[in-house]
């Protein structure tokens, strides 16, 4: 019982930092339709400003800024050089699906060009772990857990109080009858891209110090744990996203004590193949279905 | 106009009882029965949203219905998947134009012949032998005629997706020439089209029915409705209001309220 | 000839296979499939825990029957059939596009993750070895001219794939696979089964493609999860669109050109001392920009899908004009 509480309190850390991850990626799907597999490098670029700004300026809050503001640009540059060009030339979102897992493999390639491929450790002072309840959680962890709150909190303030949160809206519902009412829908998928480039990229920074090290692939493997996250809380669906993630992220945490961490990624697939297939339209809505329908 | 068919002892192509389908709370199609003749052309009409295009998935497997039954030659056909339906000899086509746009005009009209045991793998692998071949010629020179028949003998090496609207209609008709079923369900084939294509349509549509084919189609332009059919179904809030002859539905009040009132104010 | 230019032909015939097996998949069927490489590795595996002894402390693997070479082929790719057709019934019964693609990702992740961590299967990431010269000795070859005969035999084997994909290519079965590509509803409403119809050509292609592995394991006598990572496969893909999705001689045509990318940029591209992995990563981001710019700017590769063209019988020249 003990050790399953102790379990449940190392799960929202790893919950938190897959909610920030999954909720960027599907504000994504939201604006543009598309799976982004080059999501994942977000959270990579991330990591290494992070580092980079750490080394020189021996701060934490710095190395999160720089972190934050590193994937909002490299998301922002995604969107203008590949995905928005492809979207305007009226690709379908399979063939953009493709052409982002391209663009995935160049950014890991071009990271192993000028970092080379080894791991870089990455390690903050977690602090003394303390008792929290039933939860054993380090000071660390709490910061983790409290940031991403927070971040949500301030996300939902932005999607449901302001006028940029109101044409995201209606773009991610349909894109051509916002284009109608003057919305330019391009510029409003830019931006989004740029905010959930942010956050990705803080979720890149906090899961490098909760991992402890990182390398130019890393951002890719949690991108599959988050996928599983945000298809089962409904692409697209910001809110639904978040639960997903936090269950994802406890079934993964007692699969990976109860189980072997080793086969964690399998698990995630395995767990995203079954939703796929029982509600592929994710957990939280009831829709049944054909092929066809 | 003859009475309609309750009277001929033919039995009729098509025959709907109680068909019913919601999505969440809303019912698309509600309790909708009707019969559609043999050997004729049946009109489907009602404003937008009166479940027409729902009524036709329904009956074409592409939905499931919630309950309700399909009669089509004497078989029950809800549950049945698309391509059992296709087979049985109902063809329907779609809202927008279904060409393959990849493959050739010719190529379309070829691949729109289901043909038992010709698509299995290992046939395509050793088949081809004389008799294939055989068939293989007939049914390129059978296509080479239909496309003629619709004017689109020049058109037959262009890929289908590089066509205009009209003359993807014109295709799938051929396909359906092509395919030979007992009744074809016509989904709004006037749908973005010139209307001067309306009266090749038309023919078109009475040598469906002189090759054996009976035809059901939905349309919204009324006037070739009343040119090509000759008992109209009337569908508003997913269920049927009128049925008969387009002449005796142009004062029933019902009709008038529901939908050709629309019509006639603009 | 060099030792150099047989290694460049064995690997390209088998890597022409692979990519005509993808083909079927992925340029006739239309569906992006991510678990391809999976099949691959099965048919590699399979072979090898078929013809080498049996596991001997520390290795573990399971098998391990000393069965000759070509029976052993024949049952991996039945084993490689077997897996894509589990895989194939569950994601091709209901999905499509990207979820269909997110599927097969993680098909081939478990079995990514089963090869390399489940020892007793296949000796984990140690990975299995010991397949040396198959049918050599009953030929009595020896190192050198056996080279030479894996090349022929794979040279050949390509070109009787190559025969068999052109018969497929232009018969009815592969014509329908083309319907369901072009529009599956149409497809559904002029009497295909688009379920089983989409799972033979799937089932089919996984087995060429575990064939490809089955002659792979022969050329490297050895095979471990280092081999495929699933994300190099992208070269396979990369392959088949720039050569040109459904046309079997853009196909060969694109293994032409994505194999002189890689051996040849790794050849010339300069060593940077110290950073041994920079060439690979180069090689890398080249193959990733080819995928992306091909996709935007020549989707249908450089030898387009040809179509027959109809030229007899002549037409009347009234013919209508539409």
């Amino acid at each position: 019982m003990n050790e399953a509480l102790l379990t449940l309190g190392f799960a929202l850390v790893t919950a938190s930092i897959l909610a920030l991850s999954a909720v960027a990626f599907t504000l994504q799907y939201a604006v543009t339709n598309v799976a982004n597999v080059s999501h994942g490098e977000i959270l990579t670029v991330g990591a290494y400003a992070a580092y980079l700004v750490h080394q020189r300026t021996g701060s934490a809050v710095a190395a999160a800024i720089g972190a934050a503001l590193a994937g909002g640009f490299a998301a922002l540059a995604m969107h203008s050089a590949v995905i928005g060009p492809f979207i305007r030339f009226g690709a379908t979102p399979t063939i953009i699906f493709i052409a982002t897992l391209g663009m995935s493999f160049v950014i890991q390639n071009t990271l192993v060009i000028f970092f080379g491929a080894a791991n870089v450790a990455y390690t903050l002072d977690p602090g003394a772990p303390m008792h929290l309840g039933p939860f054993l959680l380090t000071p660390l962890d709490l910061q983790i857990i409290a940031s991403a709150i927070a971040i949500t909190f301030v996300l939902y303030l932005i999607i449901s109080r302001t006028k940029f949160g109101k044409a995201l809206r209606a773009v991610s519902q349909n894109r051509e009858l916002a284009r109608v009412t003057g919305i330019n829908a391009t510029r409003v998928a830019a931006a989004t891209f740029f905010l959930a480039g942010l956050i990705a990229g803080y979720a890149g920074f906090i899961l490098a110090e909760s991992v402890g090290s990182f390398n130019p692939y890393f951002g890719f493997s949690f991108f599959l744990i988050t996928l599983t996250a945000a298809v089962a809380g409904g692409l697209g669906k910001a809110f639904g996203t978040m639960i997903g993630a936090v269950l994802v992220g406890i079934i993964l945490e007692f699969a990976g004590g109860y189980i072997s961490a080793s086969y964690n990624l399998a698990f995630a697939f395995a767990l995203l193949a079954i939703v796929i297939l029982v509600r592929p339209r994710g957990l939280f809505t009831n829709a049944r279905r054909t092929v066809f329908e | 106009m003859n009475a309609p068919s309750k009277t001929l002892d033919r039995p009729p192509a098509l025959a709907v009882r109680g068909l019913t389908k919601h999505f969440g709370g809303v019912y698309a199609v509600e309790d909708c029965s009707f019969e559609a003749p043999a050997g004729q052309v049946t009109g489907l009409i009602g404003p937008n949203g009166a479940g027409k295009s729902t009524a036709i998935d329904l009956i074409s497997g592409f939905k499931l219905p919630d309950t309700g039954t399909v009669i089509f030659k004497d078989r029950a056909l809800e549950g049945l998947p698309p391509h059992v339906i296709s087979r049985l000899g109902l063809i329907r086509t779609f809202q927008a134009p279904r060409e393959w746009p990849g493959l050739t005009v010719l190529e379309n009209v070829v691949m729109a012949r289901w043909d038992a045991g010709r698509e299995g793998f290992l046939r395509g692998l050793v088949g081809l032998g004389l008799t294939q071949r055989g068939t293989a010629a007939d049914e390129l020179v059978r296509a080479r005629e239909i496309l003629d028949e619709f004017g689109l003998a020049k058109l037959r090496n262009e890929r289908a997706g590089n066509l205009s609207g009209g003359q993807k209609r014109l295709v799938e008709f051929a396909r359906i020439r092509m395919a030979q079923p007992e009744l074809v369900i016509l989904d709004e084939p006037m749908g973005g089209v010139n209307p001067v294509l309306g009266e090749r349509m038309a023919v078109a549509i009475e040598a469906f029915i002189a090759s054996g084919t009976s035809v059901i189609v939905v349309e919204h332009n009324l006037p070739f409705i009343e040119r090509v059919t000759q008992h109209v179904i009337v569908m508003a809030q997913g269920t049927v209001i009128a049925e008969g002859p387009f002449e005796t539905l142009r004062s029933n009040r019902d009709v008038i309220d529901a939908y050709l009132g629309e019509v006639v104010k603009q | 000839m060099s030792a150099y230019l047989v290694s460049v032909l064995t690997e390209g015939a088998i890597f022409g296979i692979m990519a005509l097996g993808l083909n079927v998949i992925w340029g006739w069927s239309g569906d992006f499939d991510l678990a391809y490489y999976g099949y691959i590795a099965v048919g590699a595996y399979m072979t090898l825990v078929l013809t080498i002894g049996p596991a001997v402390a520390p290795a573990q693997y399971i098998l391990g029957l000393t069965l000759p070479y070509p029976l052993a082929v024949v049952i991996a790719v039945l084993c490689s059939m077997a897996v894509s057709l589990v895989v194939g019934s569950i994601a091709l019964r209901h999905l499509r596009g990207i979820y269909f693609s997110i599927v097969t990702l993680g098909a081939v992740y478990v079995m990514y993750v089963l090869a390399g961590q489940y020892v007793p299967l296949f000796d984990g990431y140690n990975g299995l070895s010991g397949l040396f010269d198959p049918m050599g000795d009953w030929f009595g070859l020896d190192y050198q001219s056996y080279q030479y005969f894996l090349m022929g035999l794979c040279l050949v084997l390509f070109v009787l794939v190559f025969l068999f994909m052109w018969r497929i290519s232009g018969s009815r079965f592969g014509m329908a696979l083309r319907t369901l590509r072009e529009d599956e509803r149409a497809a559904a409403a002029f009497g295909r089964d688009i379920y089983r119809l989409k799972l033979k050509g799937y089932v089919l292609g996984a087995g060429v493609g575990g064939f490809a592995g089955a002659l792979f394991v022969a050329y490297l006598s050895a095979f471990n999860p280092s081999a495929w990572s699933p994300v190099e496969i992208i070269v396979l893909y990369a392959a088949v669109l720039v050569g040109g999705r459904g046309n079997i001689w853009g196909v060969a045509l694109g293994v032409f050109i994505m194999g002189l990318i890689v051996q040849e940029s790794t050849r010339f591209l300069p060593e940077v001392p110290g950073h041994p992995q920079i060439v690979l990563a180069l090689r890398g981001v080249i193959i990733g920009l080819v995928l992306v710019l091909f996709l935007r700017f020549r989707p249908q590769g450089l030898l387009p899908e040809r179509r027959y063209v109809d030229a007899q019988p002549k037409l009347e020249p009234d013919a209508r004009p539409v």
